[in-house]
């Protein structure tokens, strides 16, 4: 590949940067408005400068087999079995310069120790209930708030150890966060694969260009996962529990199993004798300290949550509250990343750190408060409305593009249930130069970012970037990769003051 | 390790091994069906009977596709249906890799993967229907780069011991049958002048991969007895009843703690299987070829299905009865 580069350089008269703009009335990642570059993103462009429609074609074929024979994919649930798919990715990198970084870093560990307490003061105390920061109807109105839980600590203290936040870019060219994800946050394998690629691809690129490596990740993992144990981390057994092959995720709970050198357990293999977890082995069964476990509340547990799921494991919330087991992320989560708690967290942030959020977020207008509800109900075909109980893009209402017939829908759907719905105005996300295959050259497309945030016994620490989650088709702002969405690899420029 | 994963290394090996084989026997077939003079019937219908499959296939596309070398290469190389047809072992090769991809490691995986994506693809498609022995080919070295890569980048311990165990048990299923096909085409060959009963006793060397070894071992002889002591008794020769036994019984010992019912009842049948081989080598092989060779496909059956799902050292419910009594 250094041979195409090189060619590159020497044949290109054209290359496939030429004539690239942004969008009208959005902030594109690469460009300003008037075409000039910007600046922590000249090593992109220079990158791109020397390459020509044919050479960037090779390169991305690559770069696609290159996924597909490391079977970098996820699943569909479009029939019984799960069809798998690779995972899209378009070669352009994403850039974060070095001081936006800074700051973003600062930004989500704020956040994160926010709901962190926020979440020990509702399944303790439930100050911010009494005090009216956060209204108590929507708490226990919500599904994934379990009363069960209360008075509960997860052994090691810490609630959250992975969480993904999803930021995206408005036009006024300000990062905001748009969801909170502190279940099981998924996409991680996938920024560490991109870089693979990448490296493959542009040796010669990524060796002069500073940027902040993330093939850490599993390492740092790792040790979160041990440092909460409840019994000697030197003498812990961790594992990763997956819902198995054909979950939509498996290829990352492999991933991370593989990398971090620890067992990959189904429920099957494991089970629970006198408040304690053991996996079935050759050997005999031996016994467990922390499960990574990647299945949703409702399925770790039959005894605890729903009797007919197969999936979980008898016993396993009993040994968690006996403190036998550190379970992570934590049970009971869902509550703190909830779409209709959200608007609220920047109050969460103020009551339990009285700092300003450094971190906007997105405006939004909670149907359970009436008149948020009437100007929502008025202003429908502006708005993009959202279930708080669904994810991965469905459950939503994109106002300006919707029928009137959908409008109708949802019209009827938030009278009738308005705790379940929020909104919002469209944000125009930013966009990136990505690869269109049919047209063979590069346009904008618009991003989102999925930071990761792992926090353990000593504190939080960031994954330098994250998933950079790109929606291919024209004119689309749907970047889920379950909707024909893809990913880029992310760089965060390295710090040039020393 | 996991019991769940130990079962998964061990229908590994032996998919990859049956799916080499499979394609193996196949290629050998061809080509003594466009030398040996035999009618098409008398080379393709053994392959079929040994595959288990005589019945489905004659159900399917008729009695007379056994005899018809482009029925039977399709059915064994592509129906999805056909339980031991390359495809459906390569596809279960490659889920069973995917579902213990952290154990296996990377290389082993992609290997796996590529095989995989290739032969699904439209390349092996179109070269079946122009270089067809090239297929077979390409399927024979990417089941042999796994096998390979099996020994060179993994850790010689448990998860290897069972994966190569499935491989010694598949593939002493495989030569038995191998040779029990060789009897039958024999038979039909009956009264056959000497040089078409050499040229079937060295196609049934090449299809157990023998050829060479053997006539370095016999200097160029061959005669009957040479080459059904060679296949069943040869202690250096890796495919071999006698060394895959022997070297299954080796991994059973090296798996010695592992406490489970299925392992050791398993391991006391191959250990009797390999006793009754060394006393009917004792005895000048009294039995009949087939009786012999149906036994031992049998026993190996038996084996493996005792160890069906027998891979935790110690049960669930006997663990937890056993925590109870001691408190």
């Amino acid at each position: 590949m250094v041979l195409i580069e090189q060619e590159a350089t020497r044949l290109s008269t054209s290359t496939v940067l030429d004539g690239y703009r942004a969008l009208p009335g959005t902030y594109d990642e690469l460009v300003e408005a008037g075409g000039k570059t910007r600046q922590h993103a000249l090593m992109v462009a220079n990158l791109l400068g020397n390459m020509n429609a044919d050479t960037f074609a090779r390169c991305q074929a690559l770069a696609e087999l290159a996924l597909s024979q490391r079977g970098v994919t996820f699943s569909v649930y479009s029939d019984n079995r799960g069809t798998e798919k690779v995972m899209p990715v378009c070669l352009v990198p994403r850039v974060i310069g070095a001081s936006e970084w800074t700051v973003l870093e600062k930004g989500l560990v704020q956040r994160l120790t926010a709901l962190q307490m926020f979440l020990d003061d509702l399944y303790g105390e439930q100050r911010s209930l009494r005090e009216r920061v956060m209204p108590a109807d929507l708490i226990f109105g919500s599904k994934h708030y379990l009363p069960q839980l209360k008075g509960m600590k997860p052994p090691g203290g810490v609630r959250i150890h992975i969480a993904g936040i999803d930021l995206i870019r408005s036009p006024d060219g300000v990062l905001r966060v748009l969801e909170d994800n502190l279940r099981t946050p998924s996409g991680v394998s996938y920024v560490i694969e991109n870089r693979l690629i990448t490296k493959r691809v542009f040796p010669a690129a990524m060796d002069r260009i500073g940027v902040r490596r993330v093939d850490d990740y599993p390492t740092q993992l790792v040790e979160t996962l041990r440092s909460v144990s409840p019994e000697d981390p030197a003498r812990s057994t961790i594992v990763v529990l997956t819902p198995g092959p054909f979950n939509s995720a498996y290829f990352e709970h492999s991933f991370l199993a593989r990398s971090m050198g620890i067992e990959l357990v189904e429920a099957s293999d494991l089970f629970v004798s006198g408040d304690q977890v053991f996996v079935k082995t050759t050997l005999g069964p031996r016994r467990v300290h922390v499960i990574y476990r990647r299945t949703d509340d409702a399925y770790i547990d039959p005894e605890f949550f729903r009797p007919d799921s197969m999936l979980g494991v008898p016993g396993l919330m009993r040994a968690w509250a006996a403190g036998q087991v550190t379970l992570a992320n934590a049970p009971g989560n869902g509550v703190a990343d909830d779409k209709a708690i959200y608007p609220y967290v920047p109050d969460l942030i103020r009551f339990f750190l009285s700092e300003e959020p450094i971190i906007e977020q997105v405006p939004t207008f909670v149907c359970a408060r009436p008149a948020d509800r009437e100007y929502v109900l008025a202003h429908l075909d502006q708005l993009v409305v959202k279930a708080v109980d669904e994810a991965g893009g469905y459950g939503m209402l994109m106002g300006p593009e919707a029928s009137a017939a959908e409008l109708d829908m949802f019209r009827e759907r938030i009278t009738s249930d308005p705790r379940r719905y929020i909104a919002q105005h469209r944000i125009e996300l930013s966009t990136s130069p990505t690869w269109v295959a049919e047209e063979r050259r590069i346009e904008p497309r618009r991003i989102d970012l999925r930071p990761f945030i792992l926090t353990g016994k000593s504190g939080s620490w960031v994954l330098p970037g994250g998933l950079t989650r790109v929606a291919l088709r024209a004119g689309s702002y749907v970047v889920n990769s379950s909707q024909g969405g893809g990913s880029k690899d992310t760089w965060v420029q390295e710090d040039a003051t020393p | 390790m996991i019991s769940r994963v130990a079962d998964h290394c061990f229908w590994l090996g032996r998919y990859i091994e049956r799916a080499e084989s499979t394609a193996r026997l196949l290629q050998v077939t061809r080509t003594l069906a466009f030398d040996a003079e035999l009618p098409p019937l008398y080379c393709w219908r053994p392959l079929v009977i040994v595959s288990g499959q005589y019945p489905e296939l004659a159900s399917h596309l008729g009695a007379d596709a056994a005899g018809n070398g482009d029925a039977v290469q399709r059915y064994m190389t592509w129906a999805p249906d056909n339980p031991v047809s390359v495809r459906t072992s390569i596809r279960a090769a490659r889920e069973g890799a995917r579902s213990i991809r952290e154990v296996i490691g990377h290389d082993i995986w992609e290997a796996t993967n590529e095989l995989y994506l290739w032969f699904m693809g439209e390349a092996a498609a179109a070269q079946y229907l122009h270089d067809r022995d090239e297929v077979y080919r390409h399927i024979r070295r990417s089941t042999q780069l796994c096998l390979g890569l099996v020994r060179s980048t993994m850790m010689h311990d448990e998860p290897m011991d069972f994966l190569w165990l499935g491989v010694m048990l598949e593939r002493v299923g495989q030569t038995a049958r191998t040779l029990d096909m060789h009897h039958h085409i024999q038979g039909a060959a009956e009264g056959q002048q000497p040089l078409l009963q050499t040229a079937l006793w060295l196609s049934l060397l090449r299809a157990c991969s023998g050829f060479e070894a053997y006539m370095r071992r016999e200097q160029g002889r061959v005669s009957r007895e040479g080459v059904v002591s060679f296949l069943l008794f040869e202690a250096r020769f890796p495919r071999s009843l006698r060394y895959c036994l022997r070297t299954a019984l080796a991994l059973f010992r090296r798996l010695a703690p592992t406490r489970s019912g299925g392992t050791t009842a398993a391991r006391a049948r191959l250990e009797t299987l390999d006793r009754w081989l060394d006393q009917q080598e004792k005895d000048g092989l009294p039995l009949s070829e087939h009786a012999l060779l149906t036994h031992v496909v049998d026993e190996i059956g038996a084996a493996c299905g005792e160890l069906q799902g027998g891979f935790e050292g110690l049960a669930e419910a006997e663990f937890i009865s056993r925590q109870a009594q001691s408190q």
